[in-house]
Parts: structure tokens; sequence; C-alpha cells
């Protein structure tokens, strides 16, 4: 990131944002960082509700409920929730947390809206593609179409959602960056 | 001596006539009195002739068309000095006795047309000069503007506006930087936060592109830009 401070000098566009590609299949690191937002966010709610239980109890039982990560009801519980957050916010629009904010999508092959049942049918896939070592996630890598194991199962592929050219305008827009200072003649008058 | 008799008649008779028809030479010498009478008798006739003539009826009579074509016009114009033409003649005036549309009906414009040579009659006229003479004003005040409007097929002018060449030619980086639509749109969006995440997308497509070309080096095959869209995706809509 670029901070602007006091004299600004000749900035370039950032590279991808001279060009649109939203609608196209998104890579492997736009698509692991979304997961690794998700990841934080969905753990950081589900260790907030384990707190919230843990309080509560302690309020009206007066006991503290130690939960620790060995503990097989726990997991599942994680488990469960993550499948809840991944199928839900697939299935309401395409996107997580994580997608929302590095700007890719869920779709169907075509390029429609998902569907409850796709959105199911890929949480329930995705930790297959982990259970194999990884190795459903080299299609992403060498596929023509980007495609995870999950996404074949589920007959959905990630595109990017964001679209640069707007980012483009707003580059453009700011005062700083679309009308750089004329030259002085280093500081002689005319 | 009879000879000398009808020399004198013929002198006396001609004299009623024309008093210096004796004046009148031929090739140095007199000429002969039954010439001159001859003469003087045929301008009389003429005269009378001409004055007994009712030309209005004669030219209805002729052809004016067929003339027209007999003649050629360009010839003519390369001869006449438009310009000079031109500035002899009062052209207000003129349009402001002329009635147009009559004339306009009695002549076979495309027959008239056909015979001139537009471009060098337009070469040979200062345009320039002739446009400052002209009170448009007073021609836009006659014209009929919505009757000229009610003739045209808007429908067929658009039809053949090419608006995507248009739209093509417009440079919108430069609009926004010339306009306030610039700072309508950063007002929209959140500032810093916005330029925030632009930034992250930004270099994590970047990333992303980085590592479809090293896949493809190991691949051995040419990068030639992100797959996609899908079929049937509507892009707009993906935001």
């Amino acid at each position: 990131m670029t901070a602007r401070t006091g004299e600004v000098g000749h900035f370039e566009p950032p590279p991808a944002a001279r060009e649109s590609l939203q609608g196209h299949y998104a890579g492997f690191a736009s698509r692991f960082a979304a997961f690794a937002v998700d990841l934080v966010v969905l753990t950081g709610i589900f260790i907030l509700a384990l707190a919230t239980i843990n309080f509560t109890a302690n309020v009206l039982v007066g006991k503290d409920v130690h939960f620790n990560r060995g503990n097989v009801w726990v997991i599942v519980a994680y488990a469960v929730w993550a499948f809840i957050y991944f199928a839900h916010f697939w299935g309401l629009n395409g996107k997580t947390a994580g997608g929302a904010l590095f700007g890719v999508q869920v779709v169907t092959n075509d390029g429609a809206d998902v569907s409850g049942r796709q959105a199911i049918a890929r949480a329930l896939a995705f930790p297959l593609s982990f259970l194999i070592l990884g190795l459903g996630f080299l299609g992403i890598l060498w596929g023509d179409r980007r495609r995870a194991l999950h996404d074949v199962i589920a007959g959905t592929v990630v595109i990017y959602s964001w679209d640069a050219r707007t980012a483009r305008l707003r580059f453009l827009s700011r005062s700083p960056y679309s009308a750089p200072p004329e030259p002085r003649g280093n500081g002689r008058r005319a | 001596m009879k000879q000398g008799r009808l020399k004198r008649t013929a002198k006396g008779h001609t004299l009623c006539v024309d008093p210096l028809a004796p004046l009148r030479t031929k090739r140095g010498r007199l000429a002969s009195s039954a010439e001159a009478m001859a003469q003087a008798i045929a301008e009389r006739v003429i005269g009378q002739v001409v004055g007994a003539l009712d030309l209005n009826a004669l030219l209805a009579e002729i052809d004016l068309n067929a003339v027209l074509e007999t003649i050629d016009i360009n010839q003519v114009l390369r001869q006449v000095d438009l310009n000079s033409l031109m500035d002899r003649i009062d052209i207000d005036a003129i349009l402001n006795r002329a009635d147009v549309n009559g004339l306009l009906d009695r002549v076979d414009v495309n027959r008239l047309l056909a015979t001139v040579d537009i471009n060098r009659l337009l070469s040979s006229v200062d345009i320039a000069a002739l446009i400052g003479r002209v009170d448009v004003n007073q021609i836009v005040r006659q014209i009929d503007a919505n009757e000229v409007i009610d003739k045209v097929d808007l429908n067929a002018v658009i039809g053949r506006v090419d608006i995507n060449a248009i739209v093509q030619r417009v440079d919108v980086d430069a609009l926004v930087e010339q306009t306030d639509l610039g700072s309508v749109i950063a007002k929209s969006s959140s500032g810093v936060a916005s330029d925030v995440l632009d930034a992250v997308r930004s270099r994590t497509v970047g990333v992303d592109e980085f590592i479809a070309r090293f896949v493809a080096l190991l691949r051995r095959r040419p990068y030639i830009g992100p797959p996609g869209p899908p079929a049937g995706l509507r892009v707009g809509a993906a935001s």
C-alpha cells in the first residue's frame, strides 16, 4: 500500500487495475487468501461463541466450562460450524467474507448463481481436497478453468467479481494521482 | 432620253422616302437608286412587321427546355465572372420578391442539373462572400421548422449513426480526470478503505498472474492471460 502524505510523486495505477478481470477464473493466490481470511473469521467467531458459553455457564451455574482442542465435541462443533459458514454464504450469494474481501465469487459452471444444493455439495466436498494431501487443489494451478476437486464435484467455478475498471476510475479520481504537479522550473520565476 | 427621265423619276420618288439616299455610295460611286429604294422599303416593312408581332405568343410557342439543351451552359459559365455578377445582384431583394416554390414547380430541376458541371460552378463561386451577403435570419424565419422536422425520419437518421463507434472514441479516463465525475465516484466510495481494498485485490491478482506464468513455464505452454469468463456469465452482475 502506498502512503499518501504531502508531496506525491508520479504514480502508476496497479497493473491489474489497468484491465478488468471481472468474470475471469480466479487464481490460486486470491482463493487461498480468501480462504485464509474465512478461516480467521470462522475460527474467531467459534472461539467467541465458546467464550460466550463459558461466560454464561459461569454466571448461571458458577462453574467454568473448559474447552480444549483435543475434545472431540469441540472438533465436531467446529467442523459443523465451518460447514454452515461456507454452505450458507456460498448459497447466499457465492461470496464468503474472505471472498468478498478479495473479490472472488463462486458461481456455477455456466456462470449462474450457486443453488443451495450445490453450496451444500461444495461444502461437503471441500475437505476432500485436503484429505488427499492437498492434491485436490492442483486443479487450480493446472486446470484450464482453475477448478479444484470440490469445484468439479459441485459443478462450480470461482471467478473474480471485483470490477478493476471501477477501481481504476476511483484511482484516477484521486487528485494527487490524476494531476501530477507541474514542474516549477527549479524555483525560478519567468 | 428615256433612261434619263427614269433616273429623275426614281430619284424624285426616293427623295420622298429617304432624303439621304442620293448621298449613299457603293464602292466609291453613287448607289443605284433602285437599290436604295429597296433598302428603305425593307427597313420600314421590317419595323412594321416586328411592331405587329405578339412576342409573348411567339415565346410561348418555343420549347425552352429544348433550347437549353442546345446551349453549352458550361461554356457560357466559363465566360462569366460569377463573382462580379453576384456583387451586382441584391440577393435579398430577389429572394423577397421571388415565389421560389412557384418557380421551382415550373423548372425541370433534374434535367437542368444534369447539364451543369456543379464542381466547376462551385469552384468559381466565392461561397464565403455569398453567404456573408445572405440574411440567414430572414431565411430561417420563412422556414417552418416543424414542417421540415416532420419530413425527417429521425429513426432512419439515428439508425445510420454508429453509437458504439462514437462511444469508443470517448476517452473515459480523460473525461473522469477533467470533470467532477471522478470526485462523485470518490465520494460515493468509502475513501481510504476502498483504496486499501483495491490495492490488496490488485496485488493478489498480480500474485495470481505470477503463479500462472510460472506454472505455464513449467508446462512449457505460452500464458495468454487468465482464462474465462464462463459462458453465460453476466459480467456486470458479478460484482
